[in-house]
């Protein structure tokens, strides 16, 4: 009878209620226990790199924004400093601390749609609905800043675009007095709810070395005890101005993620009011920004709520740029899932994932073809388009 | 004649299916309501059930085909003969006889049953875990909701739902049996597969479950079914220990009442996972409900 050894594989993915966006996972599991995973990306992926490419330095601004619309000021702010660094002008202190603070207020609305997420994948709908409601206020006041609810579109290649005037200091304060009040019930309920902890205590635990050997970053890591934070480790825009203190857990569990993310909305509660008390006078943006942007390379990084976020620029002197490359933090933390998986149950995998706070619109990666007879290949876009054509035919 | 009108149309039959629908939408609005939402309009179920009849049955690849078409009809039959047994709206039950208390819990499994038979059926992931789940979850609470059920009935001394609910008229039983209906209510939610006994149909594990694969008429009739089951559920629970049901005044109130009641626990609690649901209702069910019934046969013996 033992050898009758048919592992029976669950695919979480590429549709799936438990992911927002197309990812596969393969679970082989034994009854309700998981025994092995692995996972397959690239089912969102866009070419966005190959096309910053050829679009010039103004263009490709919006065009990374869109790589993902949680985080976007923060993909626009890590471009934006990289090139402002190769071209080698000195941004204006009010400007960066506009930056910081809509990055802060970002990350706030960030964890929050975690929060409800996360809280949804356990059943707990009403925790869901209850955070998304209060999530509403942070978009109200993005919008009131800068005209929309995703996609702020602050940044502009120098500075900013919007500036933050009194009424709109007295509305994002009045938000982040209410949210701070929510946000102390959210912890409340996260670490005493006998039931959510049930849910939540002792599953996905990770040790420090694990994490570390597993590369994980941003909360998810911060959790394990990693005291990983580009904010405090290399300072950034006004970051330096504002510090952060780095909030970190020792458990490593998912209970232990979820009050890492909560503490950390505090801090940026803190930091708004910070920046918000204590905004520098001056302009908005440079005086001149280079259309050509000498040449160089240069490496961005960032935090972004969901870890560090690594930008590689290369530009050749042109108006255009000679590569762009984005590592974005999931790409560190899926490995994770997929390594920490066996031994857990079937009901946690949508926890463990949602644990490490996936986004793959931002990280999905070129495609690898696998010819059965092992054969890898590279194909152009004459190729690819061939083949779509002759499948298509010929079904 | 009338045993036919009784039957098909009034009280059971059509009325009860719409009654099943209208207490789907009470739940829904209560809950959409605590989670500070909307909620559907109150014809929203009898769109879902007319739009789901009128949809393509696509029948999956693998699947004994006359099971799958005869399980959901099954499903429902049983639910809806079930109600024969039960006072609905606040009359005596339609037809009665000794020990129809067992056959009503028996019709009323009979749905679970044929849920985990249609997800066993269809050679889908998820519809095999769903199957499995809702067997094991229906092995976990059967023992003490049919004990919850019994322990009005061992003070009545008759295993006849019209008897019990005699009995109980005069006397609320929740106050002498208070575990009782809370073991009740709680088996209810383990029998229907609501929040936090959803584990065999968690929709982010999942997807659906055992019916997973089902879609248009069986979907809708599974469905039915759920929805009778709700209904007389409470009309039990409501019938044994709220102080039976006098008129259709009292039947309302105390059924809406256990309503509400339902979509409170729904609203605060977190989804199980089945093995927490079976180590809870094997370690905690079963043992307050045995020391319930204890408790009520040496109350009873004292006083004989």
């Amino acid at each position: 009878m033992h050898d009758a050894n048919e592992t029976f594989i669950i695919p979480i993915g590429p549709q799936h209620p438990a992911l927002k966006e197309p990812g596969h996972f393969q679970f082989s599991v034994d009854g309700e226990v998981v025994t092995g995973a692995s996972v397959r990306l690239g089912y969102v992926h866009r070419g966005i790199e190959k096309a910053t490419e050829a679009r010039n330095w103004v263009q490709n601004l919006y065009l990374l924004e869109r790589i993902c619309g949680i985080c976007s000021h923060i993909h626009a702010m890590a471009y934006c400093l990289g090139v402002e660094r190769l071209a080698g002008v000195e941004v204006p202190p009010r400007a960066q601390a506009i930056r910081v603070l809509t990055a802060e207020l970002e990350r706030v609305h960030s964890h929050l749609l975690w929060l409800g997420v996360a809280a949804h994948e356990a059943g707990f709908d009403t925790l869901f609905m209850y955070s998304w409601r209060d999530r509403e206020t942070v978009m109200d006041a993005l919008e009131n800043l800068s005209g929309n609810r995703v996609h702020y579109s602050v940044n502009v290649l120098g500075g900013v675009k919007y500036d933050v005037d009194e009424p709109r200091a007295q509305a994002i304060f009045a938000v982040v007095d209410f949210l701070e009040e929510r946000t102390r019930h959210y912890l409340n309920v996260v670490s005493s709810d006998a039931m959510f902890v049930q849910r939540t205590r002792g599953i996905g635990v990770t040790s420090k070395e694990q994490s570390l050997r597993l590369g994980e970053i941003g909360p998810t890591a911060r959790a394990a005890g990693v005291p990983r934070d580009v904010r405090v480790e290399a300072p950034y825009a006004a970051y330096g101005a504002y510090p952060v203190e780095i909030i970190l857990e020792t458990a490593g569990d998912l209970e232990a993620r979820f009050i890492v993310r909560i503490n950390e909305l505090f801090e940026s509660y803190r930091l708004i009011r910070a920046i918000l008390g204590d905004l520098p006078e001056g302009p908005l943006t440079v005086q001149r920004m280079p259309r050509k942007i000498p040449a160089g390379e240069t490496i961005s990084r960032v935090e972004a709520p969901r870890g560090e976020l690594f930008y590689f620029i290369k530009s050749n002197g042109t108006d255009r740029p000679e590569r762009i490359k984005v590592r974005t933090p999931t790409l560190c933390n899926l490995a994770s899932v997929v390594a920490l998986a066996p031994g857990h149950h079937l009901a946690d995998i949508p926890m463990l994932l949602v644990g490490v706070d996936p986004c793959f619109s931002c990280n999905d990666r070129g495609v690898i073809l696998d010819y059965p007879d092992g054969e890898h290949d590279h194909w152009t876009w004459d190729k690819l388009r061939q083949f779509a054509i002759d499948h298509y035919r010929n079904r | 004649m009338s045993a036919l009108i009784s039957l098909l149309l009034f009280p059971a039959g059509l009325s009860l299916l719409l009654q099943g629908l209208a207490y789907e939408w009470a739940d829904r609005k209560l809950i959409a309501r605590m989670q500070n939402r909307i909620g559907p309009r109150w014809f929203q179920p009898l769109a879902d059930a007319v739009k789901l009849l009128a949809k393509e049955e696509i029948v999956p690849q693998g699947v004994n085909v006359v099971l799958f078409m005869v399980l959901p009809v099954v499903a429902l039959t049983g639910a809806l003969t079930a109600a024969l047994y039960v006072p609905l709206l606040g009359f005596a039950p339609m037809y009665s006889f000794r020990g129809d208390l067992i056959v009503a819990v028996y019709l009323l499994s009979l749905l679970t049953l044929c849920t985990g038979l249609a997800g066993a059926n269809t050679p889908g992931r998820f519809s095999v875990i769903g199957a499995t789940r809702a067997l094991t979850q229906m092995f976990s609470y059967e023992a003490p909701f049919m004990l919850a059920l019994l322990g009005p009935a061992i003070a009545a001394r008759s295993w006849q739902i019209g008897e019990i609910t005699m009995y109980a008229e005069t006397r609320w039983l929740v106050l002498t049996q208070p575990v009782g209906l809370v073991i009740a209510l709680v088996g209810l939610l383990g029998k229907l597969e609501m929040p936090p006994f959803d584990a065999p149909e968690a929709e982010t594990e999942i997807v659906a479950g055992a019916l997973t694969e089902y879609s248009g008429r069986g979907l809708a009739l599974f469905h039915l079914g759920r929805n009778v089951e709700l209904v007389i559920g409470l009309s039990l629970v409501a019938a044994f220990y709220l102080g039976g049901v006098a008129g259709p005044l009292a039947y309302f109130a105390k059924t809406l009442a256990l309503v509400f009641l339902l979509a409170l626990i729904q609203t605060l609690m977190t989804r199980l996972r089945i093995d927490q649901t079976v180590g809870l209702w094997w370690r905690f069910g079963t043992l307050l409900m045995l020391g319930q019934v204890l408790v009520l046969l040496i109350v009873m013996a004292v006083h004989a």
